[in-house]
């Protein structure tokens, strides 16, 4: 028997080569799944630069070939699942996860729980009746749906003579197939999962404030709208559990984010944009005012410095730190199409401008865009920084959002952004959030908040349409065909239309509004 | 207590007192009159809060703010003004008063019925020590349960008391590394 296994394994090494997708499309598939190649490189046992080779013309041979085309075909299968099922989940984890703990009783075989399904861009022969097959489960190209399959039952409870590797496999029966995607919330396999996120808080603050006030709308409002601060600091410290670092409320500030008195500013330029085009180009337009959904909901995404501010001087911009810097601006020499990333500036001179404005002017003086100087750094209070310190925070209060914008329920809409509004705008030195003094959060998030509009402006000018009016942290006004550039909607990624005019004179003497 | 520091900066760290540390973030809470005494604004927000009533004239005095009441009133009507030494007897018999006036619903704040308040501590600048001198001290929070003696001392003025009562009461309940806490970059906590 052992003779005919070896010579069964040769007759199976010596078939047609596995197929590869052609060059571009490996690379693709490779940075797709966010892998490195050193990464890729290692898993294959070959050298990075050898896969290099491979992703520009060159082609593996042998067995290496055939690991190489199996994690190609795995990933091409990954990546359609996640593109095909984003939107169902979450509900259907438990179900999946019992129907998996029933297919362990009836099976009795131990690894079934941890079989992955994946569906194959090439199909394989099946393993139990040897034809075409475009779903894999733990490695074995199968059918799933036992129609489909010839093979009958009883056949694959015996290790099958025609296909060599099943001899290694535990019996097993064709499986129902279960919902393809689950890249939900919470990895498989774990055995106790969290009964409720930190966005039911938020409805069940929304549902007893409504009890509480008897169904009175307007009171639960205004009492929600109370305890916003406290709730969203609540929020905070439930989506903090178990993260790496610590939200460090309370450091050391430098007497530059200080308010000089009372009711002054401290000395950092935020870079509010307030721009107007100049002049038009003659003729009559027809302007849209559009409206960035929830901007400073998307603006929590920000790099923001972790722990002490350190001061340094010097010219050096370390990526792994945030914080705000004395710079001097480089000139802007197309205010009459862009607005100037630093805002509206009157005095010339450096100036301190926090971590999303100097990366908007950096980014803006590289290669890619070319558009001014890289501006000068002379001075910095930086600390080690990570962009995810209030990401959780963030889709928590995104995904409530989302529901309420759902469901037309105004009351948790507004609710949450009295949430997301009052943290930012509190978490300086307030009185009325005393539980995080961080004046330079404060002004990073609303920086970002600027830059973000300012990278819409760049949008809307390189997809040629005419930039207007660019202000404060969420008006952008254009004029032209801005749907296909802009998606409408109410979600943070999409624009909302606030108002359309017509600006502009025929005879292109003046300009009216 | 042998954890203490004998001869603190020698190479060159940097920082304060914890109890100083703590005083400044309470007066922080207390929340004084934001303008200066010097401006006629500052001043009369600090005289019109001692004359509230007799009870506060008197902790006035108490304080050392020894005038007659004509001179006050000369103040008050602003014929007057105050000298330099007299303004900053005003302003330190303010403080004095704010202090004692905040002290017991602060303490209440801070004790929170038993469950007391998280307490950040930042520790000292070793930015000017030399490189092979420096040693790890990471920033360390801590929860503080009884407020009574560190407010209590902090409204009376008792600059050695408060010292006493963070540092022998509260820093040893950070372990055995508690000395490197002696002095700080700050300490911040919320009220």
């Amino acid at each position: 028997m052992s003779d005919f296994d070896a010579i069964d394994s040769l007759l199976d090494a010596v078939g047609p080569e596995a197929e590869l997708p052609p060059c571009q499309v490996r690379r693709e598939l490779r940075e797709r799944a966010r892998l490195s190649k050193a990464q890729v490189a290692r898993a294959l046992g070959v050298s990075p630069s050898t896969l290099s080779g491979w992703e520009s013309g060159r082609d593996p041979a042998g067995e290496v070939r055939v690991k190489y085309a199996y994690l190609l075909d795995g990933l091409n299968a990954k990546l359609a699942t996640e593109t095909e099922n984003t939107a169902e989940l979450a509900e259907e984890q438990p179900i999946a996860s019992d129907a998996t703990a029933a297919a362990v009783t009836s099976t009795s075989s131990p690894e079934a729980g941890q079989d992955e399904e994946e569906l194959l861009a090439l199909p394989e022969p099946c393993v139990l009746c040897g034809r075409p097959a475009r779903q894999r489960v733990a490695g074995f190209a199968q059918h799933l749906d036992s129609s489909d399959c010839q093979a009958t039952p009883a056949d694959t409870l015996k290790p099958s003579p025609t296909a060599p590797s099943v001899q290694v496999q535990e019996p097993r029966t064709a499986r129902s197939p279960r919902p393809a995607g689950r890249k939900g919330a919470a990895p498989r396999g774990r055995a106790f999962q969290e009964p409720s996120g930190p966005a039911d808080s938020i409805h069940e603050a929304v549902h007893s404030a409504l009890a509480e006030h008897q169904g009175d709308v307007e009171a639960a409002s205004a009492a929600l709208l109370k305890r916003a601060i406290p709730d969203a600091m609540r929020l905070l410290d439930e989506t903090r559990k178990g993260a790496r670092y610590d939200v460090i409320a309370h450091p050391w500030i430098p007497d530059i984010l200080k308010k000089q008195t009372a009711k002054g500013a401290d000395q950092i330029w935020e870079a509010r944009p307030k721009w107007t085009r100049p002049e038009l180009p003659p003729g009559k337009y027809e302007v849209t005012a559009l409206d960035i959904n929830g901007a400073y909901l998307s603006a929590l995404k920000t790099h923001l410095p972790l722990g002490q501010l350190e001061h340094s001087t010097g010219f050096a911009h370390d990526r792994r730190r945030a914080g705000v810097h004395l710079i001097t601006p480089p000139a802007w020499e197309h205010d009459a199409v862009l607005p100037n990333p630093i805002g509206q500036r009157d005095e010339p001179g450096p100036l301190w401008v926090t971590e999303p404005t100097l990366r908007l002017l950096l980014r803006l003086s590289g290669p890619k865009h070319g558009l001014c100087e890289p501006p000068q750094i002379h001075e910095s209070y930086t600390s080690g920084a990570t962009e995810n310190l209030l990401e959780k925070f963030r889709i928590a209060l995104k995904d409530a959002r989302d529901t309420a914008i759902a469901d037309g329920d105004g009351l948790t809409l507004e609710y949450v952004k009295a949430m997301y509004s009052k943290f930012v705008s509190t978490m300086g030195e307030s009185n009325y959030n005393r539980e995080l003094y961080r004046p330079d959060w404060m002004h990073i998030i609303r920086s970002q908040a600027f830059a973000n509009l300012w990278m819409k402006a760049l949008k809307a000018h390189d997809a040629s349409l005419t930039v207007v009016r660019a202000m404060g942290t969420d008006e952008l006004h254009v004029i032209g065909d801005w749907r296909r550039v802009f998606p409408e909607g109410r979600s943070v990624t999409e624009v909302k239309v606030k108002d359309t005019y017509t600006a502009g004179t025929d005879a292109g003497t003046g300009q009216e509004q | 207590m042998p954890e203490k520091n004998i001869d603190f900066g020698k190479f060159g760290a940097s920082g304060i007192k914890g109890s100083e540390a703590v005083a400044r973030q309470l007066d922080q809470l207390a929340a004084h009159i934001a303008t200066p005494v010097t401006a006629r604004r500052g001043l009369m927000a600090r005289l019109h809060y001692l004359t509230t009533s007799d009870r506060a004239w008197q902790a006035a005095k108490d304080a050392g703010l020894t005038v007659s009441d004509r001179t006050l009133k000369a103040w008050m009507q602003g014929t007057r003004r105050p000298s330099k030494a007299n303004l900053e007897r005003i302003d330190a018999a303010y403080r004095a008063v704010r202090r004692r006036n905040v002290a017991r619903h602060l303490t209440a704040r801070l004790n929170r019925e038993g469950r007391g308040t998280r307490v950040e501590i930042h520790p000292l600048d070793q930015s000017g020590v030399a490189r092979q001198l420096q040693r790890v001290v990471a920033h360390r929070t801590m929860n503080v349960r009884r407020w009574d003696k560190i407010v209590g001392s902090w409204a009376a003025g008792d600059h050695q008391g408060l010292d006493d009562a963070w540092t022998a009461d509260v820093l040893p309940d950070l372990g055995s590394q508690w000395g490197q806490y002696e002095y700080v970059k700050n300490i911040g906590f919320a009220a």
